[in-house]
């Protein structure tokens, strides 16, 4: 479909949203991915999702892999390794809370909370 | 309460889709298991109790409790559904409603399918549970390698034991429903809104609540049953009637389709403009509406002819015919309109003032709500994150859908990451003093340059006003008069337009550490020129036209104000072509190097901030001005809309649209609304209305129109309360006075109560790091311990278990959640658990952890528990009854 024909995370989309996990969708998850990213949906529950799309393998924390991914995805690319392992300690330094490493669902609530651009432009307009 | 019950509430998912019961409930001993199963009933129907409280009388008190421990022998729960039912009818208190939401529901799970038709939901939802839960069919599958080497071992076993996991699960979706039930219905949608969930089991268990609801309202309301239907009926109806009307509403809403096309394409920054125009344009249009029924409509229906010549420069000036329209001030009557033969009567003076002072009210009161919920969403937390994490995490724009602007974006994104980048490794700067000063400098010399270029521009502007006030005097050709009034308006918008583009040069001398700085800086620049501008221009028309003699000085003004809207209208056509088409063909065609236009929010923004101004001053003067201003922004809409398609490309920088949002809403209040507010409570009670036209001639001054008003009140002794107000409240100092120091006072209290929760979260902030380090210490020590006792003597039994109990804590703390089960009924465990593990999962562990409830914690251990402890925010108290010995 259009909206996400072009976003760099549309496999993930998928995947969150898919009830097998492997992005074959019906018309309920289909569903419940809109109304995740309608104007209504409340931010905790906003929070939840985008956790999930970033968290690529899985484990109900972002790492440092996961982080490496999502800036692949959003750069093309384009950044040597180095660079992006750079940024990916960075982040982590600045989100995690408790220093394990990685950033679990209340790191990233708490990073969400205090970034208000994200309930804008987490939605899709429809 | 809310916050609790959302606590809960993502509990079980939380909670399951982390581990299978089939894992844990292995290394369990059944005794163990069965007590907690009977403990977490009472738990239910302890709760229970206390929820029915408020509801039962005094003697009813005991009863509730009677059954749960009746419910705890064994036999009784198999049994139950026949006793169950008979309760409620043996109850002699005739108090039914009680009993159903703790007598039936904490035992369904263990019932066999009865005659109950409450059954049928629960046990289809037990069945499909491992099929179709969603999320926890995702963790089914992970965890199928794990399921698949147990499964020899005893089929049967496992069969049960995903009995009892389903058992589990649904008692604590029990739970979860029966808080559900007892919210108000608002609270319930919202709570069921925020759970991460499928919609099919969002949907099950709003189903579930609502047949509580209708089960409980069924045997409560034998009695009253016709009286609850009847509102019951109207109820669903209103909610029927609110649906389908914000249906139709949402289909009314203008520019859906446009909007999404340009948010696609150019995402949310610049999104925001246009959402902000229409947000100006749906004032406008209520202002019109009010307007034009309240003021325009009974004045047509005493107007007389218009017999002045139309020639075509009217649509420019606004003068000449228009002057005895309906547009101005001037053209109204100040009697009472009666056509009708009953004696009501429209009085045009009152109606003129109620209408417009209202309308400001209204105003004042929607900017205000919308500036709070604005301040409230956007700055919420003292210190917002800029960093790289929100950078990465959050900036994807999810609206954008064109492939060209994903692009875009991208390399932005990546030249933006660098740049960050080579921030970080050139670290700040360390300026020498010299350096500094010399930045200061500058900075003071552009502020200085700027606020003087603005108050060069007023001046320039007031002198030229005047000039032109002794040239309207003088006795020339009535097109010359005409042709010379348009010479103000076109100085203005020049001014309007090109000395912005001074101020962006000034930022090419000025380096700030920000960009944002920059931003700030220039908006205020800007907004101190533009209503220093509309300032002086104010000063003027009342300080000189008023008191000037002229016939009929309100409608000049209104009629100045027209031209200065339609010339800025024209010129804000002209910047849109010479700014954005004329610079996109230069800058593909000719020079290369400077590309093709941003599109520049800031500067599009406060043109419209500044028309609303003055459209909001003119509403007085030319009450049918909100007109004009309709049609002006749905062109400006579309002109805008081209202009931005074909020329321009999406800003590079990051545009922080909601906070910009709110400045701008800020803006609009602040110097805007409230200099609006002083110019029409000077025009009202301080400066005296023409004698000759408008419906308050002859008046010394507006506002003594309420007051004759009033003093006609007074003779009439039924309205004597109105006129108690307008003397005690609206017109009396002392009330002010008072209501202001009242509002000082809670502003400072409120002030107060924010210092105190920023420092309680500041506090929060560093305990929650401790926290991480205590838990990053124990676990290094827990690493060593393990390390060490690779190869333990066999003495030291009782060290080995407590040591070895230890690790299994502390992993379940951090990450196994094998051994967690047990303990964990709180949402937050999840938080805590996870099964990539830093240490590997023993199978030795298992019967360690029941060693370990034997006596015998070491100092280790009482630490790891407080940390825990303390990691975890609501610890049922339970659940430290499970743990401990």
């Amino acid at each position: 479909m259009a909206e996400l024909k072009d976003n760099p995370f549309r496999q993930r989309i998928a995947e969150v949203f898919s009830e097998d996990g492997e992005g074959n969708m019906t018309l309920d998850d289909f569903l419940d991915m809109f109304s995740v990213l309608s104007e209504m949906a409340p931010r905790d529950l906003k929070a939840y999702y985008a956790f999930k799309i970033y968290d690529f393998n899985n484990d109900d924390y972002i790492c440092k892999s996961d982080l490496e991914k999502t800036v692949n995805k959003l750069t093309r690319n384009e950044l040597t390794p180095e660079e992006v392992c750079l940024v990916c300690d960075k982040v982590i330094d600045e989100a995690d809370q408790d220093n394990d490493g990685r950033l679990s669902v209340e790191d990233f609530q708490h990073m969400i909370v205090r970034a208000p651009d994200f309930l804008s432009t987490f939605h899709i307009r429809i | 309460m809310t916050y609790h019950y959302n606590e809960a509430f993502e509990n079980p998912d939380y909670h399951y889709s982390e581990t299978l019961e089939i894992d844990r409930s292995r290394e369990r001993n059944p005794s163990f298991h069965q007590n907690r199963h009977d403990s977490s009933l009472d738990d239910d129907s302890l709760y229970d109790s206390y929820e029915g409280h408020s509801g039962r009388g005094q003697r009813n008190q005991d009863y509730p409790m009677a059954i749960p421990m009746a419910s705890m022998q064994p036999g009784f729960r198999y049994s139950h559904s026949a006793s169950g039912s008979a309760v409620p009818n043996t109850n002699p208190y005739g108090n039914p409603h009680t009993n159903p939401s703790f007598e039936y529901e904490p035992e369904l799970a263990y019932t066999s399918p009865s005659t109950f038709h409450a059954m049928d939901g629960p046990y289809m939802r037990r069945s499909s549970d491992v099929s179709d839960g969603g999320s926890f069919s995702q963790r089914y599958n992970r965890r199928q390698a794990d399921l698949v080497y147990r499964m020899p071992s005893s089929l049967l076993r496992l069969d049960s034991k995903a009995e009892t996991y389903n058992e589990d699960k649904y008692k604590q979706e029990e739970k979860l429903i029966k808080n559900l039930a007892s919210m108000s219905s608002g609270e319930r949608v919202k709570a069921i809104q925020k759970t991460p969930k499928t919609m099919k089991e969002k949907r099950d268990i709003r189903n579930k609540v609502l047949m509580e609801k209708t089960k409980k309202s069924v045997s409560s309301s034998t009695q009253i049953n016709c009286c609850t239907q009847c509102m019951y009926k109207t109820a669903l109806s209103y909610q029927r009637f609110k649906n389908g009307l914000s249906e139709y509403l949402h289909l009314l809403q203008l520019w859906q389709k446009t909007l999404k096309v340009i948010g696609g394409k150019f995402g949310t920054s610049v999104l925001s403009y246009f959402v902000f125009l229409k947000w100006l344009l749906t004032f406008n249009i209520f202002s019109f509406l009010v307007n034009f029924s309240f003021i325009t409509i009974p004045q047509f229906i005493a107007s007389g002819p218009n017999n002045l010549s139309f020639n075509g420069l009217e649509l420019l000036t606004g003068a000449g015919y228009f002057k005895k329209t309906v547009l101005y001030y001037g053209f109204y009557t100040n009697s009472t309109i009666s056509k009708t033969e009953n004696n009501s009567s429209y009085n045009m003076q009152l109606a003129y003032i109620f209408t417009i002072g209202i309308y400001f009210i209204i105003c004042f009161f929607s900017l205000v709500y919308s500036m709070a919920k604005s301040f409230r969403k956007n700055f919420i937390n003292p210190q917002t994150y800029s960093g790289s994490a929100v950078k990465l995490l959050c900036i994807w724009d999810f609206n954008i859908t064109n492939e060209k602007a994903v692009k875009l974006k991208q390399s932005n994104l990546s030249t933006q990451i660098k740049e960050s980048l080579s921030e970080v490794t050139h670290e700040v700067l360390n300026l020498s003093l010299k350096q500094r000063i010399a930045r200061i400098a500058i900075h003071l010399v552009v502020w200085v340059a700027s606020l003087g270029i603005a108050a060069a521009c007023c001046a320039g502007v007031y002198f030229l006003s005047r000039n032109e006030l002794q040239l309207l005097e003088g006795n020339k050709s009535e097109l010359e008069n005409e042709a010379a009034t348009l010479v103000l308006p076109i100085v203005v918008s020049l001014l309007n337009l090109l000395i912005p583009f001074c101020f962006a040069l000034f930022g090419l001398i000025e380096k700030f550490q920000y960009p944002r700085h920059q931003l700030y800086a220039t908006v205020i620049r800007n907004v101190c020129l533009k209503i220093s501008i509309i300032g002086i221009l104010c000063y003027y028309w009342l300080n000189d036209v008023a008191t000037s003699e002229k016939e009929c000085w309100e409608s000049l003004v209104g009629q100045d104000i027209y031209r200065l809207i339609v010339i800025d209208f024209i010129f804000c056509l002209l910047g849109s072509f010479f700014g954005e088409f004329v610079r996109r063909i230069i800058g593909t065609k000719c020079c290369k190097k400077l590309g093709v236009p941003e599109f520049d929010i800031a500067r599009n923004v406060l043109d419209l901030i500044y028309t609303q101004t003055l459209a909001w001053i003119g509403i007085f003067f030319a009450p049918l001005m909100p007109a004009m201003q309709i049609i002006s922004f749905f062109i400006i809409f579309y002109v805008k809309k081209v202009s931005l398609m074909r020329n321009c490309q999406p800003p590079r920088k990051v545009w922080r649209a909601s906070q910009m949002t709110t400045l701008f809403i800020f803006l609009l209040f602040f110097p805007s609304f409230t200099g609006v507010l002083s110019v029409m409570a000077v025009t009202i009670w301080r400066r005296t209305p023409s004698k000759q036209c408008g419906p308050f001639q002859g008046l010394t001054s507006i506002i003594d129109a309420v007051s004759g008003w009033i003093h006609i009140l007074d003779s009439y002794s039924s309205s004597k309360w109105v006129v108690w107000i307008y003397r005690n409240l609206i017109g009396s100092v002392h009330f002010f006075f008072i209501l202001t120091v009242i509002v000082l006072i809670i502003t400072y209290l409120y002030w107060q109560i924010i210092e105190g929760r920023k420092m309680m979260v500041r506090l929060l902030h560093e305990q929650i790091i401790n926290e991480g380090k205590d838990k990053m210490f124990l676990l290094n020590k827990l690493r060593a311990l393990q390390t060490s006792k690779l190869d333990p003597p066999k003495g030291e039994q009782q060290e080995r278990s407590s040591s070895s109990y230890q690790p299994s804590r502390q992993a379940a703390l951090q990450m196994t959640a094998s051994l967690e089960r047990p303990f964990g009924r709180n949402g937050r465990d999840f938080y805590a658990e996870s099964s990539s593990a830093g240490i590997p999962e023993k199978t030795g562990l298992a019967p360690a952890d029941e060693e370990g409830h034997q006596p015998g914690i070491s100092e280790t251990l009482a630490l790891a528990l407080r940390a825990r402890q303390q990691a975890e925010w609501e610890m049922e108290d339970d659940d430290d009854e499970d743990f401990r010995p």
